[in-house]
């Protein structure tokens, strides 16, 4: 009877195993990086909104505090969005005839809520909370990027959990002085020798790393 | 005979009730597989309301309900008017003052009869380091650094805010700044849904120290009184007095 294999493919079948070893670390590696990549993550995903604003604009140029429209920042959960009446007060008089702004005028005389797309967004079973981040010494920019510097916003960083994990295990190099929280073009090789001091006090108040990393920290 | 076609009917009777059966409970499977599908959620988007998320039940789309209007959460009864309005307790609200008009068009008031004369709280450094604060998020964008009225918004093209620094407004009492805030003036809007109240009267106080800043000469004749005796909430830690904060609600 003749053989149904030829003698060469019993190196074609050693050969085998170690191809298929080969191709699933291939596979698994380019799983790890397709999971991480901005087509997945929506990182620096600029999105179209209903009107065009900029930060880098009020922020940047004009030198508007971030609290004085995301007033909740310090006190609640969620940074707050500025009603069409904080719009107003200023394009009331200024812009007060640009056609980029109707649909801001729109909302202040319906009364209708601008429906702005959200740019971050944490999957519900994540429990994030503005205010502790901020009254630990956590800047906007350590998470939102130069707010300051973009004229329309996009997701500076991935969300995702090894990314949030990485700064609960070892927060302190994100820790400012409270006076740079909000300047989000803060160079951190800039700080002074007063800054410093406060920011090494601010670190020692800091909750354990056990702690920070507790799975309830972020999934209540 | 008659007994085994009896039984021959019996038997497919029951065979008949089986295959309905059967066809029933692969019906029902398909009903309610077409409903868990529909009603599918991923752990990620739950169905529940978090802040500024859009609502398909209320009629204007907001899942961030207002309160109903007349109800007082608890312990927000508001009963101090002089803390909570700037005004005094026998304050008439038809009364008239006399204003004047300045180069920008503003209405100035120049006189001050309802306006409380007295901080309604203890005025200390903590008070007006929290105002500088505040200070320099809300209003420095119009009112300028010092309070000339030359903020960047001014120079973008907004009206110019009448300065602090004129006899009329280091005369004015506190209780006007308090009120202008609230209710806002001329051209400026409300800031309460912006500014708590502790913190309106933090940025009162700074105020007065940038007014004093200006004019160190005339330190004693400002109306910067204080008496100690009101024992109102302490201005950083005042979350009671944030509305605007609880659910995202304006």
């Amino acid at each position: 009877m003749a053989q149904i294999f030829h003698r060469g493919a019993n190196n074609i079948a050693k050969a085998s195993i170690a191809v298929a070893i080969v191709l699933a670390g291939v596979a698994g590696y380019a799983y790890t990086q397709i999971a991480r990549s901005s087509y997945l993550t929506n990182q620096y995903l600029e999105r179209q909104q209903p009107v065009q604003f900029s930060h880098k604009h009020h922020t940047g140029d004009d030198g508007i505090d971030c609290r004085y429209c995301h007033t909740s920042v310090e006190t609640a959960a969620s940074a707050g969005m500025p009603s069409t009446q904080t719009c107003m007060n200023c394009h009331s008089q200024i812009w007060s005839d640009s056609p980029y702004l109707e649909p801001v005028r729109a909302s202040f005389r319906d009364n209708k809520p601008i429906e702005w797309e959200r740019v971050h967004d944490l999957p519900e079973y994540a429990y994030f909370n503005h205010s502790i981040h901020i009254a630990k010494g956590v800047g906007c920019a350590s998470c939102h990027g130069d707010i300051a510097n973009m004229p329309s916003v996009y997701q500076e960083n991935t969300l995702q959990m090894e990314w949030c994990l990485a700064c609960h295990r070892d927060p302190a190099p994100n820790i400012r002085p409270k006076s740079e929280i909000y300047n989000t073009s803060w160079d951190k090789n800039e700080i002074t020798p007063a800054q410093q001091t406060e920011v090494d006090a601010k670190i020692k108040t800091l909750r354990s790393k056990e702690l920070l990393t507790s799975c309830s920290i972020c999934h209540r | 005979m008659l007994k085994s076609k009896l039984r021959l009917q019996v038997k497919s009777k029951k065979e008949k009730v089986k295959n309905k059966a059967r066809f029933f409970g692969f019906a029902f499977f398909l009903f309610t597989f077409a409903f868990t599908t529909a009603c599918r959620y991923d752990m990620q988007d739950q169905p529940r309301y978090k802040v500024y998320k859009k609502s398909d039940f209320f009629a204007d789309g907001r899942a961030s309900r207002d309160l109903p209007s007349g109800t007082v959460p608890r312990g927000q009864l508001r009963e101090d008017k002089a803390l909570y309005t700037g005004k005094k307790e026998n304050a008439d609200p038809n009364v008239q003052v006399a204003t004047t008009t300045d180069a920008s068009g503003n209405t100035l008031i120049a006189s001050f009869p309802n306006a409380i004369e007295e901080f309604p709280l203890p005025v200390t450094k903590e008070l007006v380091d929290r105002g500088e604060e505040r200070y320099k998020v809300f209003c420095i964008v119009c009112h300028g650094p010092v309070g000339n009225g030359d903020g960047m918004i001014v120079r973008r093209g907004f009206t110019k805010p009448p300065t602090f620094n004129d006899d009329r407004l280091r005369n004015a009492p506190v209780g006007h700044f308090y009120d202008v805030i609230t209710n806002g003036q001329g051209r400026m809007n409300s800031y309460a849904s912006m500014i708590p109240v502790a913190d309106r009267w933090a940025i009162v106080s700074y105020i007065r120290a940038l007014q004093i800043s200006q004019n160190p000469s005339s330190v004693t004749a400002l109306p910067m009184t204080n008496n100690n005796t009101n024992t109102a909430p302490k201005p950083a830690a005042s979350p009671t007095t944030t509305p605007a904060t609880q659910g995202g609600a304006r």
